[in-house]
């Protein structure tokens, strides 16, 4: 055990010990995780998804318990009964909502400004229910934020972004995430975010000449074949149509599996550049992810592939601790509402990391 | 017997060098810090092959245990038993279990419970929710493409006319109105949720006499006898539902996919059910199969361009179901 040699090296007498970093470890396995998603996928089907809220607690614990740094692991609090809750919430809206649309259109307009309007609020109780929810070394994380902030970043920036062309987009990205981290908190001390502008401008500027430049090769060359099947006129007429079918898939087929390559590139880039720029107090993060390692573990549909590329994903970043990790205190604060997570969860939005 | 464990106190995020041990029913925790509590009120993590194990005392303060083997012989005295689904999620033989059991629950869902259970939720619903629910449709194609019929008004009353006279084969005839339309898509027949049939003007020429225009009047009519809409929308989000539970924790994209694919045996069963339908429908009118039979060929023979393979289809293939109908007779 590699991570307790570390923390026993890391005396609490000591507080200015070392400033080397100290490396997230994750000890789960595609196999075990394997047999808890299985396990749990059965009982969710038998009981008409009722479990799920049991199930994802159980795999969530899974994850965090198999997460440790400097010797201790995370864990994961989540009430099953409150998830339930929020799926059945976030269920029965989605019907009302298709209802709706059904109905006319100005009862879809209006339903689908009240989702609007309910989204971000929704987004900050699932933020705040997760990471009230995790703790480490029995501190509890916590969110705070304000109301007003909330509809700032999570619903005047993306309607601005769309108006402005998606120009805005990585400064929307920045402010999101700034105000994610800043509004963090372990126990009672504060994150703070330190990325600035610039550096996602330059981030999404990069992804963009890649997949600009994949997508002009893949045009040069099935683009062209496609056209050369299409303008031969000696082939038959059904030939033609078959030939083209064929040329369309792939040509379609090819962009579809160039956006699923490009997503790591982006994923990495970014990654490396919230937790290089985020900081607990004095104690700083460092991540080192490279893309061509997670281009790698592709196919994420798969739980084995899942499992390394979040494995790959935690196990690139570092602690640079500032003295002890050892004087955090815990903070009180209400129970969470879960029915933001629940929603959340649904819909399929990705607020982690 | 005695094991080395971290504590923290939920308080601070300090680590407290201690050693566990059990006796008497009393959990006790001596070194950096002391502490006892009895057994029942402690909380212990399910076990995993890699992690730690956690013990979590009343008020959150835990002991987080490296030393797993140790502690899992200290559990076995103290009478804990993993549960059910633990021991299951770690044993292959349990996982395998599961992995048989969902694919047999999934496919007799798809084949059997959820034909049934939608037929059973349309049924039940009254016939207005089902005409509610496309009312701006026919505006919509309206627009879109078709163009007023150019089908003399005497020629379309008497169509009408003549298949309202025609005796439904079985139960109730639902509520319907046919409409003639010119349209750009050729040769087509189709049944509205909203209860409107829609025959194109090219179809009507196409037909050689009026049995086969009953034949695909009737065909339309069992869609909506039998409330085809109602059961698609409530299959199809039944199946995405489903899909969003197997592969959701996966990826939305690769969860819509089969969802596609799986629907498309759906739509063919209803055209079988719609097409049985026409055909009682003939029988009981003392109309001859064949006209169906050669209306369907004609139709074939008019609009024959590209045919999918089978799973990919929407409608059974042409010479399955001519074979079907005459069989019938």
């Amino acid at each position: 055990m590699t991570d307790s040699a570390v923390f026993h090296e890391m005396p609490a007498s000591n507080p200015h010990a070392s400033d080397t970093p100290i490396r997230f470890s994750f000890s789960g396995t595609g196999s075990e995780y394997f047999r808890i998603w299985i396990v749990n996928l059965l009982f969710s089907i038998l009981t008409l998804g009722i479990y799920s809220a049991w199930a994802k607690v159980r795999r969530t614990r899974y994850f965090y318990g198999s997460t440790s740094v400097a010797g201790t692991s995370f864990e994961y609090h989540g009430n099953p009964i409150a998830i339930l809750k929020g799926r059945i919430m976030a269920f029965l809206l989605i019907i009302i909502y298709n209802i709706a649309i059904e109905m006319s259109l100005g009862v879809s307009l209006l339903m689908l400004v009240v989702v609007m309007a309910a989204t971000p609020w929704l987004i900050w109780k699932s933020l705040q229910f997760k990471l009230y929810n995790t703790s480490y070394r029995g501190i509890r994380f916590g969110f705070r934020g304000a109301l007003k902030q909330i509809y700032w970043v999570y619903l005047a920036l993306p309607i601005l972004t769309l108006f402005s062309l998606y120009i805005l987009v990585p400064f929307t990205h920045q402010r999101i995430k700034k105000f994610q981290h800043q509004e963090s908190r372990f126990g009672t001390s504060h994150f703070s975010f330190s990325g600035r502008v610039g550096s996602f401008y330059k981030a999404y500027l990069l992804v963009f000449v890649i997949w600009l430049a994949g997508i002009i090769v893949i045009s040069a060359t099935l683009g062209g074949s496609l056209f050369a099947i299409i303008t031969a006129d000696n082939l038959d007429r059904e030939a033609v149509a078959a030939a083209s079918a064929t040329g369309v898939f792939l040509f379609f087929g090819a962009l579809y599996v160039w956006m699923f390559l490009i997503f790591p590139i982006f994923a990495t880039l970014i990654q490396n550049l919230i937790w290089n720029h985020t900081q607990l107090e004095k104690h700083r993060f460092l991540s080192e992810m490279k893309w061509t390692r997670i281009m790698c573990t592709l196919g994420l549909f798969l739980p084995f592939a899942q499992i390394r590329a979040v494995k790959y994903r935690i196990e690139c970043m570092s602690l640079l601790p500032d003295g002890s990790l050892e004087n955090f205190i815990a903070a009180t604060q209400q129970q969470v509402s879960a029915t933001g997570e629940g929603v959340a969860d649904l819909l399929d939005f990705d607020l982690s990391l | 017997m005695s094991i080395p464990a971290l504590y923290f106190d939920g308080k601070t995020s300090r680590a407290h060098h201690v050693t566990l041990s059990v006796e008497g029913g009393q959990a006790t925790i001596s070194g950096d810090a002391e502490r006892s509590c009895p057994l029942d009120e402690l909380r212990v993590s399910e076990r995993a092959r890699n992690t730690k194990r956690k013990v979590t005392f009343p008020d959150e303060a835990y002991l987080e245990i490296t030393d797993t083997a140790a502690f899992d012989a200290l559990l076995a005295d103290t009478g804990h038993h993993d549960s059910f689904i633990v021991r299951m999620q770690q044993s292959w033989r349990g996982a395998l279990t599961a992995v048989v059991a969902t694919l047999v629950v999934l496919v007799l869902s798809y084949l059997y419970v959820l034909p049934l259970a939608s037929e059973g939720i349309a049924k039940m619903l009254p016939e207005k929710v089902e005409r509610s629910i496309g009312k701006g449709m026919l505006d919509f194609l309206d627009k879109q493409i078709f163009a007023p019929s150019q089908l003399p008004q005497a020629r379309q009353q008497a169509l009408i006319e003549q298949f309202k006279h025609l005796q439904p084969p079985r139960g109730d005839v639902p509520t319907y109105r046919i409409l003639f339309r010119k349209s750009k898509i050729g040769p087509n027949a189709f049944a509205l949720p909203s209860g409107e049939i829609i025959i194109t003007d090219e179809l009507v020429h196409l037909m050689k006499n009026d049995e086969q225009i009953m034949g695909v009047l009737a065909h339309e009519l069992g869609h909506l006898h039998e409330r085809h809409l109602m059961r698609r929308v409530v299959q199809s989000s039944a199946v995405a539902a489903l899909a969003t539970v197997v592969f959701g924790d996966a990826s939305a994209i690769v969860a819509n996919i089969p969802t596609i694919l799986l629907d498309m045996k759906y739509s063919r069963d209803a055209e079988r059910e719609a097409d049985d339908y026409a055909i009682a429908m003939m029988k009981t009118n003392r109309i001859d199969l064949v006209h169906m039979a050669d209306g369907f060929e004609q139709l074939q023979a008019a609009t024959k361009d590209s045919t999918p393979p089978p799973y990919l289809s929407s409608h059974p293939s042409t010479d399955e179901r001519i074979d079907h109908i005459l069989k019938s007779r």
